[in-house]
């Protein structure tokens, strides 16, 4: 497997890509928490 | 259904049938027939997933889930984006570099056969269940509206996607999820447009939210904390969906051949990556807004008036009891309570808009349908002894809603959608059943030297013979409550042990195949009796599946290490 077939796309590395992802969990759980209070 | 509503479902499904064989030309070997020639690109990788993942269970039970539970079934999903990132930095780049058809080749290489082959028997024998069920779920539909008969309609169901899973093998199944996604997409969006242009006028969508929430249903976050502490056999809480939920999608998108298969069809691993990340960035929010369109029917029906059961042809059969008499009273007492129901729904409504919201009117109104949920309690029991069958209407809620409610045309377009949710992920199940079986089973103790072709036409039985056992299983599927669970339920029951054999060959480099094999016998049989005779969340069987064959096979081989250096 190459390093071109791993590249990841937009980012520098994929360790941004999983970081990301992480933080959109974490900001979805926030928001989630938010609406429940919120609502009820 | 109307003419039109036919008419709609019937082109619909005929567009999907005529696409799949379309797409079906694939080289005939098993390269072209289960990894598309690897040649995807990572949106098709995502539509795929998705697809596979999101079958009709997901769509009938998700809203009736937050109907009957509140939204915190979402909390479920919470696993799946970590399990997505550990799974692109630790499996995805091993399954690519080895060039496998099935993740259960790893196993050998790493172990022995006799592993790789117990964890592809675990794999066969539990998605080929799972698949039966999901073949149930959309018939269940179609025999309660149409009144057919369930077994037929099973045959019906299973019989019409076999046409092009068995022709056109991993290619025809991913440009079919692509374009059923599409279509399950506009669906669902249009009914959330019509749960609220239906609500009474005055009343819009936040009103519709503030009267869910305060009577229990948008309850998206839960700790899972009583007053005697932590709940365990709490199902769905942020806890059990974080650590229970994310051995549950570790487990299921890295080693279950169904998801492994769609992303190992892609051209490279960064394909494979870019897919999997993705549905982990909308996997989340997709589910919260299908269950919120479930959160959004219950206060349409706070003003409209509900089913007391919403499996009517149940209610059909009690009506023809010598019981008809409790359920005529049950339903008039039910009637009034709904009268009660939507005149203090509407004046909560109006005082919240006033800023006056008291908080006596809506005590009153958690209180009716505190009542109202005894009755139904009481039904169910009725419905038990005297008509028997599924007592739980969990599945139905969200079709009857688009049944009654949604105007011609749009009726059809809905009762697609839970088809195609359907085929796209029997079709991936379908196709993955074969590939384990021709790859993992035919190729290593039935003929071991088939030529190309004969694998290409071998795993078009396989495809063939699974979908009728899938179809067989179905035929049992009944009284299992709602799908979502039972199919989830299912799973736990199993991923637990294969994800703890696939983490002992990631990160325990030292362990021997003879003690993961152990080991896994051993914690499969303790977890099918934890779950006979505890009751336990479902969600935490895959941490102590998985944990428990990591923890068993270290000390098996330290023990046989041990007695190694003490013979010497």
């Amino acid at each position: 497997m190459n390093n071109q077939e791993d590249k990841a796309p937009l980012f520098r590395s994929w360790r941004t890509w999983y970081t990301l992802v992480v933080a959109i969990l974490v900001l979805l759980i926030v928001l989630f928490q938010l609406f429940t209070k919120y609502f009820s | 259904m109307s003419f039109i509503d036919w008419i709609v479902l019937a082109v619909t499904l005929l567009i999907i049938i005529g696409y799949g064989l379309y797409k079906s030309r694939t080289t005939k070997n098993l390269d072209g027939y289960f990894l598309s020639n690897r040649s995807m690109p990572w949106y098709l990788i995502l539509l795929s997933i998705m697809g596979t993942q999101a079958s009709a269970i997901t769509f009938l039970s998700a809203p009736g889930q937050a109907y009957t539970d509140g939204m915190r079934f979402v909390q479920y999903y919470f696993g799946l984006p970590l399990a997505m990132v550990v799974l692109c930095i630790t499996f995805v780049p091993v399954f690519h570099r080895l060039k496998i058809y099935t993740a259960y080749e790893y196993l050998e290489e790493r172990f022995d056969l006799k592993t790789r082959t117990l964890t592809s028997f675990l794999f066969l024998l539990q998605r080929g269940l799972s698949t039966g069920i999901s073949i149930y779920a959309p018939s269940i539909i179609l025999s309660s509206l149409l009144g057919w008969n369930i077994y037929w309609t099973n045959i019906f169901m299973g019989g019409l996607l076999i046409i092009y899973t068995v022709t056109g093998g991993a290619k025809a199944v991913a440009y079919t999820q692509q374009l059923q996604l599409i279509i399950i997409f506009a669906g669902m969006f249009l009914a959330a447009y019509m749960v609220v242009h239906l609500l009474p006028e005055g009343v819009g969508f936040i009103d519709a939210l503030k009267v869910s929430g305060k009577l229990g249903k948008l309850n998206v976050i839960t700790t899972g904390n009583t007053e005697k502490g932590f709940n365990w056999s709490d199902r769905y809480n942020i806890w059990s969906g974080l650590i229970g939920g994310f051995f549950l999608a570790l487990s299921y998108f890295g080693t279950d051949q169904s998801q492994v298969g769609r992303y190992l069809t892609a051209k490279n691993v960064s394909e494979s990556k870019t897919g999997l990340l993705m549905n982990g960035i909308v996997k989340v929010p997709m589910q919260f807004l299908i269950l919120l369109i479930g959160a959004l029917i219950f206060t349409f029906y706070q003003f409209n008036q509900a089913p007391i059961f919403f499996n009517q042809a149940q209610v059909n059969k009690l009506a023809a009891s010598p019981k008809k008499d409790t359920l005529r009273f049950m339903e008039q007492q039910y009637n009034l309570l709904s009268a009660k129901k939507k005149e203090l729904s509407a004046t909560f409504v109006q005082e919240e808009k006033h800023g006056s919201a008291s908080a006596a009117t809506i005590n009153e109104l958690r209180n009716v349908n505190a009542e109202s949920e005894k009755i139904r309690t009481g039904l169910k029991d009725v419905l038990k002894k005297e008509v028997g069958g599924d007592t739980s209407d969990t599945n139905y809620i969200f079709i009857r809603f688009v049944v009654d409610y949604l105007p011609k045309g749009l009726v059809g377009l809905l009762i697609a959608v839970i088809f195609l949710a359907s085929w796209g992920s029997i079709a991936a199940a379908l196709n993955s059943l074969a590939s384990s079986t021709v790859v993992d089973i035919h190729k290593k103790f039935i003929n071991t030297s088939c030529t190309e072709f004969m694998d290409y036409s071998i795993s078009r039985y396989y495809s063939l013979g699974w979908g009728i056992f899938c179809i067989v299983i179905a035929q049992f599927a009944n009284n299992m409550g709602s799908l979502i669970e039972a199919v989830n339920v299912l799973g736990s029951l199993f991923y637990g042990v294969i994800l703890g054999i696939f983490l002992v060959a990631f990160y325990c480099k030292s362990v021997k195949g003879n003690a993961v094999f152990a080991s896994a016998l051993i914690v499969e049989l303790a977890i099918i009796l934890l779950f006979w005779k505890c009751n336990i969340g479902f969600l935490w069987l895959n941490l102590i599946g998985a944990l428990g064959v990591v923890v068993i096979a270290l000390i098996i081989h330290a023990t046989f290490n041990l007695l190694k250096l003490s013979k010497q």
